[in-house]
């Protein structure tokens, strides 16, 4: 084999051979991508912003994390305490089933509302509704990732 | 008590909105450089291996092309740097490689297969497909950096909607007919194909009424059999996306777009709702639908004939899949090399298409099967990225918007690579960033654009939802 063939044809596996490298070094970017969102993860399934607050107990602009069952009202029990002076002690509960987030009411004395819409018993809720108990009004929203 | 919250509500709106150029804080992008160095590597030897082919001696195959299309890239990457946005970092380098091996591509086919006049001189191929690759590196940048929300797309869907449906009409009523199919829309000196920016829209739309319906759709249960399916008032959109699809085929006879927005309505749907059953009717609405368009329309039946047996007519109907397999099956492994495959018959490509329709299998042919999988790889890669992105979105819109995009431009180059392969009959859609085409490398840099903007971590939170459309849903399905 003459001496520009062989080299032609290092050019081309050369060629290959750096078309593979790129594609390596961006599945190595990919993984170590993926490796850091998994090491910040937490065991949070979800968040809820305080987006407003005139009592000031949840403090306004903060964000709760929500394991699978989250109790809110005004007792010192719930995993939410609403401080406000329309909130029954027991008033909502926010459960993750499966795929999807409840909100059920609590037969609180005010209501429960959803967007502005009072829910009745459970009512299947998603990312970005706005839920309000007494005058706090919270949104639910992703687990930072 | 019911005053307190109406009020409050007026409050709560952000009044202050983040100025696209306002704060400029450079900050580094050291993944991105990183690749982008190996990809410049990777296509410098990529040109160099396509000059020597062709002249028999150590040089690189029109320099200038190539050192201006990397240097656009390192001016995208630079832009970014220095408008400090936080970026998804994998995707431009990603794309900048497919965009350069469609540079290569096109300066190893012969130039007079597209000749355009611009400025009063003639162009060839290479010379219009690099001016369209640095007009897309200048709209994904310019997306990426300017687009910081999502209201304009997604306040405004319906309108979006309907400037969809408005242009399919047109292409429908003023649409010039090129091989059999009325694709392109011509206005004066601007020529396109609309129904590239339709599969856009389409996701647009798709994604801001899935992401308002999607409790509906996954809640309300209907019993059908034994199926267990969403209630009824919402399948409506399916039929109506069905039929549109239909309705594709039957009068633009675009088989390719038709597939491509059916399944990317699926693909979606699924995504948002998680319901096999959904996904289940639809590919039975397909299935139904297909057998409907083979038995009533002749162009849909010689479209199935040649896919099952392209050696029935191999110089007439047949001629392009089966040079197409030839041209894989001289490729084999390794490939025969950038340069020298595809040989010309009595002067002339054995593909007619190959710019447009085949760049797959001349890459097939030159760089093998090790090369295929590599460029296969990169598509794979894109579709990561945007699902990636979807799962760290800030909420479903933007999650199904990302997602939707990518896979466009995924299910894309499945269908194509598949209609080369004779996996699926062959539909005329391109080879997203490979294949020759204005509209088509245009619009897919404006999805890889809205991606990176989707991807940035410092854009405004969105909106929350309004509340008198969510109520009057929910009671009537109630």
């Amino acid at each position: 084999m003459d001496g520009a063939l062989a080299l032609l044809w290092l050019l081309r596996l050369l060629f290959l051979f750096l078309l593979y490298l790129f594609l390596y070094r961006v599945v190595r970017a990919l993984l170590h991508d993926l490796r850091t969102a998994t090491h910040e993860a937490t065991a949070e399934l979800g968040r809820l912003v305080v987006v407003a607050s005139p009592a000031g107990e949840p403090v306004a602009g903060t964000a709760l994390s929500l394991d699978a069952i989250t109790s809110l009202g005004r007792d010192v029990n719930n995993s939410i305490v609403i401080d406000d002076p329309f909130a029954s002690a027991e008033h909502a509960i926010l459960t993750f089933r499966g795929r999807g987030w409840y909100l059920e009411d609590l037969e609180s004395t005010n209501g429960t509302y959803v967007n502005g819409t009072r829910i009745e018993a459970v009512a299947p809720i998603t990312f970005g509704d706005e839920i309000q108990i007494g005058q706090v009004r919270l949104r639910l929203e992703r687990a930072r990732r | 008590m019911s005053a307190g919250p109406a009020s409050a509500a007026g409050r709560a709106r952000r009044t202050e909105l983040p100025g696209v150029l306002r704060h400029v804080r450079p900050r580094p992008r050291w993944t991105e450089a990183r690749l982008l160095v190996f990809a410049a590597a990777a296509l410098a030897v990529g040109s160099l291996t396509l000059g020597t082919t062709e002249d028999g001696r150590l040089r690189f195959a029109q320099p200038t092309q190539l050192l201006v299309y990397l240097l656009a890239l390192a001016l995208a990457h630079g832009a970014q740097v220095v408008a400090g946005r936080r970026t998804d970092q994998v995707l431009l380098p990603v794309v900048g490689m497919l965009g350069g091996i469609s540079l290569l591509l096109m300066q190893r086919l012969p130039q007079d297969l597209v000749v355009q006049d611009w400025f009063g001189g003639e162009v060839g191929l290479a010379t219009v497909q690099l001016v369209w690759l640095l007009l897309a590196v200048a709209i994904a940048t310019t997306l990426a950096i300017v687009v910081r929300s999502d209201a304009w797309l997604r306040r405004y869907k319906y309108t979006w909607a309907a400037a969809g449906v408005g242009l399919l009409l047109l292409t429908f009523v003023l649409g010039t007919d090129v091989n059999g199919s009325r694709l392109t829309l011509e206005i004066g000196p601007l020529s396109g194909q609309p129904s590239e920016l339709l599969k856009v829209i389409l996701v647009v739309f798709l994604a801001g009424y899935l992401s308002e319906n999607r409790s509906l759709l996954m809640e309300q249960d209907t019993r059908v059999g034994p199926f267990r399916v969403a209630p009824l008032p919402y399948l409506a959109p399916m039929v109506a996306m069905w039929a549109i699809a239909l309705l594709i085929v039957v009068v633009q006879r675009d088989l390719g777009a038709a597939l491509l927005f059916f399944a990317v309505f699926l693909a979606l749907l699924y995504v948002a709702t998680g319901r096999v059953s959904l996904v289940v009717i639809g590919l039975v609405l397909f299935v139904l639908g297909s057998m409907l368009m083979a038995t009533l329309f002749e162009h849909v039946r010689t479209r199935i004939d040649i896919w099952i047996d392209p050696f029935a007519d191999p110089l007439g109907a047949g001629y392009q899949v089966v040079q197409a397999l030839h041209a894989f099956a001289r490729g084999g492994l390794l490939g025969v090399g950038l340069g020298a495959g595809l040989p010309t018959v009595g002067g002339r490509l054995p593909i007619p298409e190959v710019h447009t329709d085949f760049p797959l299998a001349a890459l097939g042919e030159e760089l093998g099967v090790v090369g295929l999988m590599a460029i296969l790889g990169l598509y794979l890669v894109v579709i990561e990225r945007g699902l990636r992105i979807g799962a760290a979105a800030a909420d479903d819109f933007r999650a199904l918007l990302a997602v939707g995009l990518s896979l466009v431009i995924g299910i894309q180059a499945f269908i194509i690579a598949a209609g080369n392969l004779k996996v699926l009959p062959l539909t005329g859609v391109t080879l997203p960033f490979i294949s020759y085409g204005g509209s088509s490398i245009l619009v897919n840099a404006v999805v890889i654009g809205l991606l990176l903007a989707l991807s940035d971590k410092g854009v405004e939170p969105p909106p929350p939802p309004t509340p008198p459309r969510r109520g009057r849903l929910r009671r009537r399905c109630a």
